[in-house]
């Protein structure tokens, strides 16, 4: 029995279209995915194969979500169909098996949902095989085709989601017998899911998302955060550890499901009525009743849409779906307000735009409302079996189709409002009043409102001129969530066509709706206006009476053409095509932009071009002063900068080879010099000199620079220059000088694909440098330390900031006006800014601290200054003077989230600690790292800067963050404290290493990868602080800074290590090499902990560790080492980790070791490195609980 | 008089399936029955003519309105009522025909509402108007149907098989209803019941595979039988026989033995001649058609 319903269930539903349809559309998505350049899935870059066995699984996984269609589509039918079509009463009334019915089915229905997702497995070893023949993708960015991947991905994922989800589906099929419960139920799966990804925002709470992944994707990304590339490469996913335990919880928990479904199955259950039958009456009809008088019968469009609009509304708002959707949209905003963590376990205030952020995020599922129930509108006269009566009344067809839409358009306002009013009484309970309800407001207005109006109108269309109602939910779900991945395989990037896209519109305290707020109203309005044309043309196709062909259709709406609404139409027309036409004038000809595509072609000339010029010599740059005039408003800038130049080296100059900049206006005028040709499509001048400039010669450059804003831009405008927080740098307002390496494509494999050697990230580390040491790695040795002096103006109710003192300050022509004058020569890296500011000043001895500030944002200046404070003084004490007069910290909108050290000025994004709540705070936070971090640069980056080769960021960043820990450290209560923030460093370099796109270098190599020298970097400093004390690696950075500061000569990391292996004994000289020379990774785990109470009343536990050390190639290659370290092994008095009684630092030197140790009281923990300042991937094996026998 | 003229009307679905093979009536004041078996596409020229569905080719006019052309001038005439009649959930008799009255065109508030009452209480459901109409038994979903067909004082009135699945009591009182509408008013009923049309209808026409085959007044296609129509008693394995040797337009059992009705000029003393009647009109039109 079992057997003929799984075959009847397969042989039926093989020959329907719908598996096959699925099929096609996993095999065409992953067949262009991994053959397409254009795309890039999970993360196959750099030394990734694009098929690795990792890409397979994030593919497969992820695409198991989209699984949820096909159950619901499959498990759905299988349970319902003999009810759809009323074979019920006549199958159950045959002697058939209970059992048979119910697992054949469900089996059946389970096999072929899974035959979809074998899709990927298709197309991606197709993919793979022909994209090397026809020359799409280079071979080697492929692996050989696993056949073990597809089988490990198919049982860990594809095969129990699909059993996952398929028996919710189905057993909520069979109990409520109504598809649109099914529906609901893949709808609570997609929340449960999204609500577990709000867990995993923060490090603490990653193995509970893990855990509760009902797909098991975030668990494999857990496992797999710290794939190194050849991991990546290499490993299937398998039922061991996290996995193992999350499949077995959900495979459990669904197992239980369908066995209760089970046995609640019965064969004579009747769909449950809630009719209220209503009593016959049977008295004979009256006759001869007079008839009512009727005065005119004339078609009056607005009460016709007033009354479909309210048959309509009732329809939607009494819906039992619209309800539980409307709950789960609401649970969703809610996990998003309440979780979430943004820096170090920590949370912003909860501001309006962020309320707005969280709101946004139910965008997607109020618009898969909205297809839904543009379904059910358009369906539902036919459905209910009342067109024939309401099609043949003389109504407009155009009104009824408006009316739908304006009736989902009125869901979303509900909705919208709902959760307004939501996070309104979140913002109050939290105690926060600053609420702005006008941000409520133009938020709607500018980015719910056009998508909605847009999504309503089109999925309406859609559903007409489709004509099928499944079929055009997958059309209006594919112009939602696949329209873009199609537009980037077709290579087009214009917003205008990627349906609902604006430019890219953030609200900043600071600066409001931004400089894109213009281009994002003439983007709406023209998605409006679209939604409407749509309408319109769908409304001539509406399919009024029976069964029309598709010509019939037309020809039928022809005739149904009033006056009163060809007029509005036509007008509506006019508008549209006005509107497009200003659109794309300002997006494509005012503003052009290039493709992607196009700039990398001319990455590739440029470099093909120019190279050659690298090596010529130039001058360097001695002083600068700049006449800057902002006109914040227009956003409008013009720029006079005077700059003196030599030339420093004792070979003749005679060309010069600048870079000027498109979106500028620029002239230039070198002293003494001519200009030779020019190349506007690369943007490239040359300048001859006559005479050559010889050796000492000065001449002067003066430049004229320009930028204004016209109209706007299909991506959005500058964020750098903008109504009320203009930041610039000077790299930004000038042109660039020489041959300018950073255009050139930086992409391993986009290189390869234009036949470019490889690019090397920085020149190499070399011992006995010379006259690579004369080029720092941030000017390039186009300039040293430098005198700079600026006039800059701004509007009157603006502060322009400038590098330096200020000398002098005036009001001229209504405009603020500023004279700024560097102190001490410094690198020529510096920050033009203004806005509207508030200014806290504080003395600290000499130095003037200057917080400038919005003024809605003073709640922490008061911790900001201390931190400044703190800062200097660690600073100052173990380092030696800082040489500027004032130190500043000044906000900048929250376009970008970070901050940045220029020579006594620090611009800090408003979005990264002004508007932190710190209230319950009393340890360490984000606003002291990040502010000591960035001070620490006035030592480490602007007195002492590494030359231009591998290794120069640990002299800079990996450096401040030693500082910044160390002002952490200074004021830490416990041993404990730090373990919290070191924590973030270790995720950071191993989360890094994992996608590392070339290679991994060792500490001391390091090429500005980010993930080297701030994670790695304060890990292995703090680590070597703690074993050869601080005082040690203080004494060693301020000799090395004594050294080299302000100096010509620009050090290396081999210049640091020479002055650090000084101050490290012998018997720790081995943590050079493994820390700094080579990549090393430690394995420690304690594998068990026993307490025995001695009869001295001591306790004596005893530990039995696992210890390895690795060492890393730069693909991730890891080969043990022989040990022989020193590491730590403590107990805790707590189960929490807090309070570490006892600790005692030891040697190993076996892989495995027995060691016992004597305590006054018994702890509740051991653990081996407990401070967690080894590098360790897995560090929760390292602590365990200690068993008393 | 009101008249509508239909002229060559073709329409052909997908596959071969002819539904309506050039027809032509004209059809004039007054009840007209349209009787055929199921398939014969009754349903199709019904809709056809209530502008739900395009002919292939054809013509309708309806005093000098071209329907097929300007339907929205014909559809404000016309009362309709479907073969199949669904209502929307969740929504009362009076909401029901307020939503229809308004889509018909009658804009004042206080009209509509004296209509719809009136409408309620003539098909005696005034005390059901705040009930949902979902809940409504099949005799008073269709006595809502004829209520909202009336709406607007329709000059043309289309009924499409308005008695399937109703108790006589029912079918009675709808006939009642639908007897008591103006003089001038067309209504075309369609039915594979004769005794509707016998009942009700002063003109009628019989359609089979698409095509019209007897046209005129119900008493004119049983005067044309007269005398040619015999019955005889036989055993229920001569039916064969019978059926090849005389052209048996319709048999029925009796107590397990079949009696056919013959249509012959004259027949041996086995047979009895009766009286025809339209049944017989009916099934011997139709059984030509299958020779």
């Amino acid at each position: 029995m079992f057997n003929s319903f799984l075959k009847s269930e397969l042989k039926y539903t093989l020959k329907q279209p719908m598996v096959y349809l699925f099929f096609l559309i996993v095999f065409i998505l992953s067949f262009a995915a991994t053959s397409s350049d254009n795309v890039t899935i999970g993360g196959s870059i750099g030394n990734v194969k694009r098929n690795a066995p990792h890409i397979i699984s994030v593919f497969t996984s992820t695409l198991t979500i989209f699984g949820l269609l096909f159950a619901a589509a499959f498990f759905n039918n299988a349970a319902l169909r003999d009810f759809k079509y009323n074979f019920n009463e006549i199958l159950f009334a045959t002697p058939i098996e209970k059992f048979g019915y119910f697992f054949g089915r469900f089996t059946g229905a389970l096999i072929i949902s899974t035959i979809p997702i074998l899709g990927v497995f298709f197309g991606i070893s197709l993919g793979s095989t022909l994209s090397p023949v026809f020359g799409w993708i280079s071979e080697d960015r492929f692996g050989p085709i696993q056949i073990q991947s597809f089988i490990s991905n198919y049982l860990v994922f594809v095969l129990p989601n699909m059993f996952i989800s398929g028996t919710i589906i189905y057993a909520l099929a069979q109990q409520f017998k109504n598809s649109i419960v099914s529906f609901v139920g893949a709808l609570i799966i997609i929340v449960a899911y999204s609500i577990s990804g709000e867990l995993v925002s923060d490090l603490e709470n990653e193995k509970l998302a893990a855990l509760a992944d009902i797909f098991g994707i975030r668990t494999y990304g857990l496992i797999s955060k710290y794939y190194t590339p050849i991991e990546k490469n290499s490993i299937n996913p398998s039922y061991s550890g996290l996995m193992l335990l999350n499949r077995v919880i959900w495979l459990s928990l669904s197992l239980v499901i369908l066995i209760t479904s089970y046995f609640n199955f019965n064969f004579v259950k009747k769909k449950i009525r809630r009719l209220i039958r209503v009593k016959s009456s049977k008295t004979e009809i009256k006759k001869n009743l007079p008839l009512p008088s009727i005065s005119l019968i004339k078609e009056n469009l607005v009460t016709q849409f007033l009354t479909f609009y309210s048959i309509n509304f009732k329809n939607i708002y009494r819906h039992v779906t619209f309800k539980i959707l409307f709950l789960f949209s609401f649970i969703l905003l809610l996990t998003d307000l309440i979780s979430g963590y943004e820096y170090f376990g920590l949370k912003s205030y909860p501001l309006t735009y962020r309320m707005t952020d969280s709101i946004s995020g139910t965008y997607l599922f109020v618009m898969i409302i909205l297809v839904f129930f543009s379904g059910e509108l358009v369906w539902r006269d036919r459905d209910e079996k009342i067109n024939e009566v309401i099609d043949s009344t003389p109504h407009n067809s155009m009104i009824s189709l408006l009316s739908k839409t304006i009736s989902l358009f009125s869901l979303t306002i509900i909705l919208h409002t709902f959760f307004v009013f939501c996070a309104i009484v979140f913002q109050l309970i939290k105690g926060f009043n600053d609420i702005q309800p006008s941000v409520y407001f133009w938020d709607f207005i500018y980015r719910a409102m056009p998508l909605y109006l847009l999504f309503c109108s089109s999925s309406i269309a859609v559903q007409v001129i489709v004509n099928n109602k499944y079929f055009g939910y997958l059309i209006s779900v594919v112009l939602i969530l696949v329209i873009d991945i199609i537009l980037l395989l077709a290579d087009i990037e214009s917003n205008m066509l990627s349906f609902g896209s604006t430019p890219f519109l953030i609200y900043s305290d600071m600066n409001g709706f931004g400089p894109s707020e213009k281009g994002v109203f003439w983007f709406n309005l023209y998605w409006i206006f679209t939604g409407l044309m749509l309408l319109i043309f769908s409304s001539n196709l509406w399919d009024r009476g029976t069964n029309n062909r598709f010509k019939d259709r037309f020809k039928f709406q022809k005739e149904n053409l009033s006056k009163k609404v060809v007029l509005p139409s036509a007008l509506i027309g006019i508008c549209w095509l006005i509107i497009t036409g200003y659109v794309y004038y300002n997006t494509q000809i005012l503003n052009p932009y290039k493709k992607s595509k196009e700039l990398e072609k001319l990455a590739v000339e440029y470099e093909n071009k120019y190279k050659k010029y690298k090596s010529l010599p130039l001058p360097k740059i001695l002083n600068a002063e700049y006449k800057i005039d902002l006109y914040p408003y227009q956003k409008k800038i013009d720029v006079l900068a005077e700059i003196i130049m030599t030339n420093s080296k004792n070979i003749e100059i005679d060309t010069i080879i600048v870079g000027t900049q498109k979106t500028w206006q620029e002239k230039i005028i070198f002293e003494g010099a001519s200009l030779l040709s020019e190349d506007k499509k690369h943007n490239v001048q040359f300048y001859l000199f006559n005479p050559p400039l010889k050796l000492g010669d000065t001449i002067k450059v003066i430049i004229e620079n320009k930028f204004e804003t016209k109209g706007f831009s299909n991506s959005g405008e500058s964020t750098r220059i903008v109504k009320n927080g203009t930041f610039l740098n000077n790299y930004e307002i000038l042109p660039s000088l020489g041959y300018n390496s950073e255009k050139e494509l930086s992409d391993i494999n986009k290189r390869k694909k234009y036949k470019l050697p490889p690019k090397e990230r920085m020149p190499k580390l070399k011992s006995n440098c010379k006259d690579d040491c004369t080029k720092n790695y941030l000017t390039q040795g186009l300039s040293d330390f430098i005198n700079v002096e600026s006039i800059i103006s701004t509007s009157k109710d603006q502060i322009a900031i400038a590098p330096g003192s200020l000398i002098d300050s005036w009001e001229e022509n209504n405009r603020n006006y500023f004279k700024y004058k560097v102190d001490h020569p410094s690198q020529n890296f510096y920050s033009f800014i203004s806005a509207d500011y508030k200014v806290e000043r504080k003395k600290w001895n000499d130095v003037d601290i200057e917080i400038y500030y919005d003024k809605k944002h003073s709640v922490n200046i008061n911790k900001m200054v201390k931190a400044v404070e703190r800062s200097l003084d660690y600073y100052t004490k173990n380092f030696g003077p800082y040489t500027h007069k004032q130190c500043r910290i000044i906000e900048f909108p929250r376009f970008s989230t970070f901050a940045q050290a220029f020579p006594g000025t620090m611009p800090y994004s408003e979005a990264f600690g002004f508007v932190i709540n710190l209230e319950n705070e009393e340890k360490n936070n984000v606003i002291d790292a990040v502010i000591a971090h960035e001070i620490a640069h006035q030592w480490w980056a602007h007195q002492l800067v590494g030359a231009n080769m591998q290794g120069a960021t640990l002299l800079s960043e990996s450096f401040s963050e030693y500082s910044s820990l160390m002002t952490m450290k200074s004021i830490a209560k416990t041993p404990m404290a730090m373990r919290e923030f070191i924590k973030y460093d270790h995720d950071r370099y191993l989360r890094g290493r994992s996608g590392e796109v070339e290679k991994e270098l060792p500490l001391f190599k390091v090429e500005n990868q980010s993930y080297i020298h701030y994670g790695k970097g304060s890990v292995i400093l703090f680590a070597l602080q703690d074993y050869i004390g601080e005082d040690k690696v203080n004494e060693a950075l301020k000799e090395f800074l004594d050294k080299y500061k302000y100096s010509n000569y620009y050090p290396t990391s081999l210049d640091f290590l020479n002055v650090l292996e000084k101050k490290v004994p012998d018997s720790l000289n081995y943590l050079i090499d493994d820390w700094f020379k080579e990549i090393t990774i430690y394995d420690n785990r304690l594998k068990t902990a026993e307490a025995k109470k001695l009869e001295n009343g001591k306790y004596e536990i005893s530990l039995e560790i696992e210890s390895r050390k690795f060492r890393a190639d730069s693909i991730g290659n890891e080969k043990s080492v022989p040990l022989d370290e020193w590491v730590d092994i403590g107990f805790f008095a707590d189960g929490d980790e807090k309070e570490l009684i006892s600790q005692k630092r030891i040697k190993i030197a076996e892989n495995t070791s027995m060691l016992s140790f004597q305590l006054d009281t018994l702890p509740v923990k051991a653990a081996i490195d407990p401070r967690h300042i080894l590098i360790d991937k897995v560090y929760s094996d390292n602590i365990k609980t200690i068993n008393i026998n | 008089m009101a008249e509508l003229n239909i002229k060559q009307l073709k329409k052909t679905y997908s596959g071969d399936i002819l539904a309506m093979d050039d027809i032509s009536i004209t059809i004039k004041s007054g009840m007209f029955g349209l009787l055929g078996p199921n398939g014969a596409g009754k349903s199709t020229l019904m809709r056809t003519i209530a502008t739900l569905q395009k002919p292939d080719s054809g013509t309708i006019n309806f005093n000098d309105i071209n329907v097929l052309e300007s339907p929205k001038e014909f559809r404000s005439q016309l009362g309709y009522l479907p073969q199949e009649f669904g209502v929307y959930p969740r929504i009362t008799a009076e909401q029901l025909l307020n939503h229809l009255a308004t889509l018909k065109g009658i804009n004042s508030k206080n009209e509509r509402k004296e209509l719809v009452d009136y409408l309620l209480e003539r098909t005696n459901l005034y005390d059901k108007k705040n009930k949902s109409v979902k809940g409504f038994s099949g005799g008073m979903k269709q006595r809502i149907g004829i209520a909202q067909a009336l709406i607007g004082n329709p000059k043309i009135l289309i009924v499409d098989e308005p008695t399937a699945g109703l108790d006589p009591g029912e079918r009675n009182r709808f006939y009642d209803l639908l007897s008591d509408v103006g003089k001038d008013v067309i209504v075309i009923l369609s039915t594979h019941i004769v005794d509707d049309v016998r009942e009700l209808c002063t003109e009628m026409a019989i359609m089979d595979f698409g095509k019209i085959v007897f046209q005129g007044k119900p008493q004119d296609g049983i005067s044309e039988l007269d005398g040619k129509v015999f019955e005889k008693h036989i055993k229920k394995i001569e039916l064969e026989k019978y059926k090849k040797e005389f052209n048996v337009i319709s048999n029925r059992l009796i107590g397990g033995n079949p009696i056919i009705h013959v249509l012959a000029e004259k027949a041996d003393k086995t047979f009895k001649k009766i009286e025809p009647t339209l049944e017989d009109v009916f099934f011997s039109k139709l059984s030509k058609n299958k020779i």
